[in-house]
């Protein structure tokens, strides 16, 4: 490559050593860039390549795309996405701020901690233990809620998994499983805005709802941003929930109900890996759209 | 919080904070138990006998003795297999742990320190890399692994681990929020190298995000089941996610055909807190860092 | 090139041109490592007992996949024979369809070595895409006689047969019986039905004199395979390696829906399943008479259910009445496969044939009713000595060859399709009966949707 460095000129304008410092940052970069590439970019390449080619290797335009919109799960399977998707990106930005600042203002250290150790614990349960929990706290028959559910008028198993409850359910485990996490790295941005910033809005009189407001939200904006970015990609690629539930209700509720289970379907059960990375393509397409639209209105790249 | 200014408002506040309090408090107790009972339950069920688990008060406590046949039972699957398959997972997080620290923590701060070429491109390509599904990825991860010949080999797995977009943008947020540029411009007005500004100023402000992302990628390797389950040959080198999976399949309940009760509920329940517990353990530890290196008032705008 | 200061447009033209040439060097690594990837394993093979073998290595460690339930016989194999190099790998056996092995397979092929040498499935319908894949090894071309084939059960490696070559060996069968509590029938003072109308008649009775009491279950996911199976119902007709008959509305179906759905209502028969949760509770101590396969006697009444020794014994399951074509239904029963690549086929065919005939595992070790009828006789001999059942378990010998051939294995699974379609129906209160169209339209679906021609 002979192009030269493009912030030379700038210099005039900026504290000297930009020069060396470019050179710095390159050299820390150096290490991921080997690894972002030979994990990231080039099986997402590869991938893109499979979208487009059919099983011969032989390029097919479109063709994967069509199929797999054919597919009469398809249609459904995007459906099921976007309500699961609403409820998900709601409860995970109201609540896991909400519980952050709630946390924050605990005047007791030890009760803060504890508390988020606590949200946490659900995080470290992968696979296997959430199908059992599930089950079980699902099962009215079993469940220790089961006064709840059944208040709620569900007498067995097979009616809390009802089609019609499945968003919720899968949002519901989901958030047990994923909002702890985010707790955390929202405590410790909260735990990193500056005293002062926060005297000055008590001294103005502000009140918690007013400083929480028009203080701390906005100096999380880029945690925020990255979460709902994140959350938002989870979220479309739903995969892990309905397959749990599906595997603890054999079969009954969960298989085929979002198109990351498609994708899998269509790779590994229909050996049809093309139409498989026609899937994955669109899903990225619509999560780097939505991420663009974010970090375009928040200047999220900003090193200020 | 604590509010150690003792001024006029603060003798009213008691009476007017407490119903706003109460409600605070009761928001997150509820949240305590929508997080914790499907916990304390596991870790009940892990006492009881199968027949407990489905006849019994779903919150009683088991016995020890059930309890301890459940643990043999659970150690007695080939051989005390859980023991190895804990070996494993540790070997693999660590080592990957190590590596995800040393190359994310500097990638982060370059990124959100320093102004280079391809830095932009940097951020958007790990953001598209980080939002792609990963079925179809398993397919290219494999047939790259098997061209430099490590299928078969412990490196099939960890250097994906060690891939960790997520925890670069931890750190660049981290430092893009807290860490004031003035600071480090200031270091190198005293001639300090970018190297020198790095390991004495930035590393230093740093230990909460390196706890974070530390944790974090420990946690996300650790409970990785897809990866290890296609790339491991032999069963010998499961780690504990793909074991306790495997387990799953030998109770009659998730799969009927199994034929003899290999497993039962209640040591499925024990296993998977044998899981889960170094995570745990890790958590406790991080935490005490996700705190304590506060910036508040390390600047002075 | 010398660039200036770029204005912001130009910059974002700059990292578009950069973000392209990243693709592009992307690119020539990626078809690098196509080209790696590529290269088959295609040279230096004879054909031979009907396939094309690899370079056969005396001696080479033989690579062995069980899932854990099958590791004892991989164990008493290497026990027996200290000689074989064997390398036993366990995997969840493609349990509740993950698929293990094909993703493995499709792996494999594209990497060109790695695949075991013999395998052991827990499902009846890898060969519906292993023999496309070119994995399965045909067995009845040269590697194993006909004399042991023929010994298996009638029609029992009817799966592991595409366009008349065997790809894999049954290891156990799950031909359905009618269960039932022996003394507690006598109690009640009833006899063991004989035909469906019989059958529906008791329920019926039971309902009335013993409320509470069940003669069946229909909650499962392999309802279907019990009662629409044995009742002769053409929901799952594999014609062809890729081609399906699906009508789920004929009278061999709607006769055992209806049956099925007085029953369900008058609550003689549960829609709970047998495994959940909810059955154990309230219903473990409440079974007199139950349809359901061979595996039934010992992995639900005695291991889940818990019901003591003595009170379980078997009969033939029901008939339609004047129905002299007795048939019966069937539940899973797991497969052996061969791997086309094996480097050492014989000691590959050694282990195969040893697994699945020889009496020191199937016939004495094995939790389900062997597949090879010899083995089955010393196996129900044990079964006969240990004393749990308070029958002998004749009726599972008659069954074991009356299984409706027309009902096949295909890459879609019934189980779920049912699961996913008519079950939820059941729980919302809606009749069997009424499901019938929607789930052939389901099973089409499906089929079409895996590439199968379907006809009706």
């Amino acid at each position: 490559m002979t192009v030269v460095n493009s912030s030379t000129s700038s210099a005039g304008r900026r504290p000297r050593g930009t020069d060396r410092q470019s050179r710095a940052g390159i050299a820390f970069v150096a290490g991921y860039v080997v690894l972002l590439i030979a994990f990231g970019i080039l099986p997402t390449g590869y991938a893109v390549y499979f979208a487009f080619t059919d099983a011969g290797g032989t390029f097919s335009g479109f063709s994967n795309f069509i199929t797999t919109a054919q597919d009469f799960r398809f249609m459904d399977a995007v459906g099921h996405v976007a309500v699961y998707l609403l409820f998900w990106l709601v409860s995970l930005v109201v609540f896991v701020v909400g519980l952050s600042l709630l946390l924050h203002r605990l005047s007791s250290g030890v009760a803060s901690k504890s508390l988020r150790f606590f949200y946490y614990i659900p995080g470290a349960l992968a696979g296997a233990a959430s199908v059992l929990v599930w089950l079980f706290m699902l099962d009215p028959s079993v469940s220790p809620v089961s006064s709840l559910l059944s208040t709620l008028g569900f007498h067995t198993f097979g009616e809390v998994i009802a089609p019609g409850n499945l968003a919720l359910l899968f949002t519901i485990i989901a958030f047990w499983t994923g909002a702890g996490g985010w707790i955390v790295v929202m405590y410790g941005a909260l735990n990193n805005i500056p005293k002062d910033v926060m005297e000055a809005a008590r001294i103005d009189g502000a009140n918690a709802w007013q400083t929480a407001w028009r203080v701390q939200i906005p100096m999380l904006r880029k945690w925020i941003i990255y979460m709902v970015i994140l959350a938002f990609a989870a979220g479309a690629q739903l995969f892990v929930e309905p397959q749990l539930l599906s595997l603890a209700s054999v079969g009954v509720a969960g298989r085929d109900y979002s198109l990351n289970q498609l994708t899998y379907d269509f790779a590994f059960q229909m050996n049809n890996i093309n139409g498989a990375a026609a899937v994955s393509v669109e899903l990225l397409v619509v999560s780097v759209t939505v991420a663009g639209i974010f970090v375009a209105r928040s200047g999220f790249f900003d090193a200020d | 919080m604590s509010r150690t200014n003792p001024q006029a408002p603060a003798r009213r506040r008691p009476t007017r904070n407490l119903v706003p309090r109460l409600l605070s408090g009761s928001v997150l107790v509820v949240f305590l138990v929508f997080f914790v009972l499907p916990v304390i339950w596991l870790v009940l069920a892990a006492t009881k006998t199968d027949q407990q688990l489905v006849h019994g008060n779903p919150l009683s406590i088991g016995s020890w003795h059930a309890f301890k046949a459940n643990w043999d039972a659970l150690s007695g699957f080939q051989d005390n297999a859980i023991m190895q398959w804990l070996g494993n997972s540790t070997l693999y997080a660590v080592i990957s742990l190590v590596i995800t620290l040393c190359v994310t923590i500097p990638a982060g701060y370059a990124l959100a320190m320093t102004e280079f070429r391809g830095r932009h491109s940097l951020l958007v390509a790990t953001l598209v890399v980080m939002l792609m599904p990963t079925a179809t990825l398993v397919v290219p991860l494999f047939l790259e692994v098997n061209a430099v010949h490590l299928i078969g080999s412990m490196w099939s797995i960890i250097l994906p681990y060690s891939f960790y977009p997520f925890g670069v943008y931890l750190t660049y947020i981290y430092f893009s929020t807290a860490v004031p540029k003035d600071l480090l411009a200031a270091a190198r007005m005293d001639g300090c190298t970018e190297i020198g500004v790095f390991r004495h100023i930035a590393l230093p402000l740093a230990t909460p995000v390196i706890a974070l992302v530390g944790f974090f990628s420990f946690v996300a390797n650790w409970t990785n089941y897809f990866l290890p389950y296609v790339m491991l040959p032999e069963s010998s080198q499961m780690p504990i996610q793909v074991g306790v999976g495997s387990l799953l399949s030998n109770v009659p309940s998730f799969n009927p055909a199994v034929g003899t009760t290999a497993i039962e509920r209640p040591q499925l329940a024990l296993a998977t807190l044998v899981a889960i517990t170094p995570v745990l353990v890790v958590f406790l530890f991080a935490q005490r860092f996700l705190v304590s290196g506060m910036l508040a008032g390390a600047t002075k705008e | 090139m010398t660039v200036t200061k770029p204005s912001s447009s130009q910059k974002r033209v700059f990292t578009a041109r950069r973000a392209a040439l990243l693709a592009g060097c992307a690119t020539t690594v990626l078809l690098t490592v196509t080209a790696c990837g590529g290269g088959g394993s295609s040279a230096g093979t004879t054909t031979k007992d009907g396939f094309a073998q690899a370079p056969q290595k005396k001696d080479s460690t033989l690579t062995v996949w069980v899932d854990a339930t099958r590791m004892d016989a991989a164990k008493l194999y290497q026990k027996l024979h200290p000689e074989v190099k064997l390398d036993i790998v366990s995997y969840d056996g493609d349990a509740n369809g993950s698929n293990y092995l094909q993703t493995k397979t499709q792996l494999f092929n594209r990497t060109g070595k790695g695949w075991p040498d013999v395998v052991f499935s827990s499902q009846n319908n890898e060969a519906s895409w292993a023999v496309d894949a070119g994995f399965a090894a045909p067995l009845n071309k040269g590697l194993i006689d006909d004399a042991t084939l023929g010994n298996f059960a009638k029609g029992a490696n009817d799966v592991c047969t595409v366009n008349g070559k065997l790809y894999c060996l049954r290891n156990d069968l799950s031909q359905a019986v009618l269960w039932y509590n022996a003394p507690l029938l006598k109690k009640f003072g009833y006899t063991v039905p004989t035909t469906w109308e019989e059958y529906q008649a008791l329920g019926e009775k039971v309902a009335k004199e013993h409320p509470g009491y069940l003669v069946g279950d229909a909650g499962d996911s392999f309802t279907p395979e019990i009662y629409m199976w044995a009742s002769k119902c053409g929901a799952n007709h594999i014609t062809g390696p890729k081609a399906v008959s699906v009508n789920t509305t004929s009278e061999a179906c709607t006769k055992m829906a209806k049956l099925m759905d007085v029953l369900i209502k008058n609550k003689s028969m549960s829609i709970s399943g047998v495994f959940s949760t909810d059955f154990g509770k309230n219903e473990a101590d409440k079974v007199l008479l139950m349809p359901g396969p061979a595996w039934f006697g010992g992995a639900v009444f005695r291991d889940t259910l818990k019901v003591p020794a003595k009170q379980i014994a078997a009969a033939p399951i029901p008939q339609w009445k004047g129905d002299s074509d007795v048939s019966t239904g069937n539940v899973g029963g797991g497969t052996w496969l061969l791997s086309q690549h094996s480097t050492n086929i014989k000691a590959a065919t050694d282990f195969l044939k040893w697994v699945t005939t020889d009496n020191a595992y199937q016939g004495e070790k094995a939790p389900g009713y062997p597949a090879y009828a010899p083995a089955a006789e010393v196996w129900l001999t044990g079964q006969g000595t240990a004393g749990y059942f308070a029958s002998d378990l004749s009726a599972l010998k008659n069954a074991s060859s009356q299984v409706w051939s027309q009902w096949g294995s295909g890459q879609f699974s019934q189980e779920a399709i049912w699961a996913a379609t008519v079950k939820p129906a059941i729980t919302a209160g809606k009749t069997i009966e009424s499901q019938l169209p929607a789930w052939q339209d389901s099973i089409v679906k499906y089929a079409q949707s895996n590439g199968y021609k379907v006809s009706k």
